[in-house]
């Protein structure tokens, strides 16, 4: 009788075991397949692609697809990529976020230093988790959080400064803790740093930057002539107004003065999702595209400073209003500066492109240099010192990665 | 004992499409589907609220129009999770539910190419949230960026309320 009821239940259980996969499948495909290509780990199934060259001009691609963050490399300018390595194993909630990414930063010993985001609970609360590579990419130590702090982190940014430390700025929201216990309200999230010497196996203790700054944007860092990092983020300005601002570190340690890019006067409790782009170019010039929807001006816009982020130029308005022109990256690349940005037109979204040969005072007119007729990721842009690419995962077509042409 | 837990396998088994027909779990917003809420909304004033459950001013303003929508049973009360996918349906109700949002009209985004939804709603739309749409009865649609006031969701359904009369 009871041998009999196992049998049974044996059975059932099979019968379950082999359903639940394909329900579990079911469920994946239902909320990712409408972003991604397809499930597994490969680049064309990809949803977000960060690329990043090493100093000996191999492109290094990490990417977010079925579930997991891998990484692979082309010493052909992206003709053709080496076998991918997967840097997760376990099957962690990545933070999916539109301005979410995972990132990499390889150093001149072709070291690599990789982070990305997680949603670690069911309130959505973030963790920012890093990892290295010694062996030239073959494998990846586990990651591990970037601090021991458990509160909500997100959109972290990374990169090498010249004498081969690691820098990472992120946002965090540990100081909302203590201002609710002491019964004031907290807006937004602290952007907070550390740095680390040893090519990110430990990071230094975390530090704070700056407070109260918007909280669902992605952050634009890069170095300056000196190798001092620049961090540009939307910040929360008094009255719920955000617009972006600028900070140069004096050392990895050592925060400067907070100065704002534009008075845009967007005020609004919301989530924009949608961050700033930065680059120096070797006029030691700043140049800064973001998007704002504030009273003063609508839309994409870029502005240069030349006396290190403390004033910048009138906004220059990117794009045309009527396409929804989004997601502004701009570069200094060996021939001059290239901007890109997205445009959509009720059918497909193309890659809109200027370049400026005279450090950012004027502009191109905008070609049309991709498109496409799904979802696709953000149009990101690298240098290898000899050229400026396109880098463009789109659901549709797959992998961009494609000189600009005529750019010198 | 263990026939309750066979009984209740089997109930785990039948749970996929029974979930899917379950009340309160939000409909796929599509391609063509704002042109249908419109028009199945015609001539009703209507709320429409855009949110997502990874949006932190998103989870401070929904219970509040969870109780918005119990004060104004006259008005109707949209709502559609405009995260970018993948969302997550399960936590996406939870989120309703605890707001007191599960009778509400509730959709997710259901494509990828979430720039073509947008652009059907609002060509100017970059993806901010939260945003609520008031549709009048005579069609007029007044759009708040960001957090709404109660008072003027108030004021507006006031209005909406004289114009019936």
């Amino acid at each position: 009788m009871t041998s009999r009821k196992s049998a049974g239940w044996i059975v059932l259980a099979t019968a379950m075991l082999a359903a639940l996969p394909n329900l579990a499948k079911a469920q994946m495909s239902h909320q990712h397949a409408s972003e991604a290509a397809c499930e597994d780990t490969a680049l064309r199934c990809a949803t977000k692609v960060t690329p990043a060259f090493a100093p000996d001009g191999t492109l290094w691609l990490t990417w977010m697809a079925g579930g997991q963050i891998s990484v692979a490399s082309s010493k052909d300018q992206g003709k053709s990529f080496s076998t991918l390595v997967q840097v997760t194993r376990d099957r962690l909630n990545l933070d999916w976020g539109p301005d979410a990414r995972p990132k990499l930063a390889i150093d001149a010993k072709g070291d690599i230093a990789l982070a990305f985001s997680i949603f670690r609970d069911q309130a959505f609360n973030g963790q920012v988790l890093t990892t290295r590579s010694t062996d030239g990419g073959r494998s990846f130590d586990p990651p591990k959080p970037i601090t021991a702090n458990n509160e909500s982190q997100r959109f972290e940014a990374i990169g090498f400064d010249p004498a081969g430390a690691v820098f990472a700025v992120w946002l965090d929201k540990r100081n909302r803790v203590p201002a609710q216990q002491r019964g004031e309200k907290y807006d937004g999230a602290g952007l907070f740093f550390a740095s680390s010497k040893d090519g990110g196996a430990t990071y230094s203790d975390a530090r704070l930057a700056a407070d109260n700054t918007c909280e669902c944007c992605r952050l634009a860092l890069a170095f300056d002539g000196a190798g001092h990092p620049v961090v540009v983020f939307r910040n929360i300005f008094e009255g719920g107004v955000r617009d972006h601002a600028i900070v140069t570190f004096t050392d990895l340690a050592t925060p400067g003065e907070v100065h704002r890019v534009s008075r845009d006067d967007w005020q609004i409790a919301a989530c924009p999702h949608h961050g700033p782009s930065l680059t120096i170019s070797s006029e030691g010039t700043y140049h800064v595209t973001w998007y704002t929807n504030g009273k003063a001006r609508k839309g994409l816009f870029y502005a240069r400073s030349r006396d290190g982020g403390k004033t910048f130029s009138d906004p220059l308005p990117i794009g045309q209003l009527n396409r929804s022109p989004s997601r502004p990256q701009v570069i200094a690349g060996p021939h001059g500066l290239v901007m890109a940005w997205k445009e959509f037109d009720g059918q497909k979204t193309s890659i809109n492109l200027m370049t400026s040969h005279d450090d950012g005072a004027t502009w191109s007119k905008p070609v049309v240099i991709a498109d496409t007729t799904d979802s696709s990721d953000h149009p990101l842009l690298v240098t290898d010192r000899r050229q400026t690419y396109l880098s463009w995962m789109t659901k549709a077509d797959g992998y961009h990665f494609q000189a600009i042409e005529g750019e010198p | 004992m263990k026939r309750h837990f066979l009984a209740a396998l089997i109930l785990l088994a039948t749970l996929p499409s029974g979930l899917a027909a379950e009340a309160g779990t939000p409909k796929p917003f599509e391609r063509g589907s704002w042109q249908k809420l419109l028009h199945a909304h015609a001539g009703h004033p209507t709320l429409v609220h855009f949110w997502g459950v990874t949006c932190g001013p998103c989870k401070v303003e929904l219970p509040q129009l969870g109780r918005f929508m119990k004060d104004h049973p006259d008005i109707d009360v949209v709502t559609i999770s405009a995260d970018l996918v993948p969302n997550l349906p399960e936590a996406t109700r939870s989120m309703l539910d605890g707001a007191g949002l599960a009778s509400a009209e509730n959709w997710m985004f259901g494509d990828g190419f979430a720039e073509r939804l947008r652009f059907e709603i609002d060509p100017a739309w970059q993806g901010d949230i939260p945003r609520t749409m008031l549709i009048a009865r005579d069609g007029t649609i007044t759009t708040i960026e960001g957090s709404a006031e109660i008072a003027d969701l108030d004021k507006w359904s006031a209005t909406q309320a004289a114009a019936s009369r």
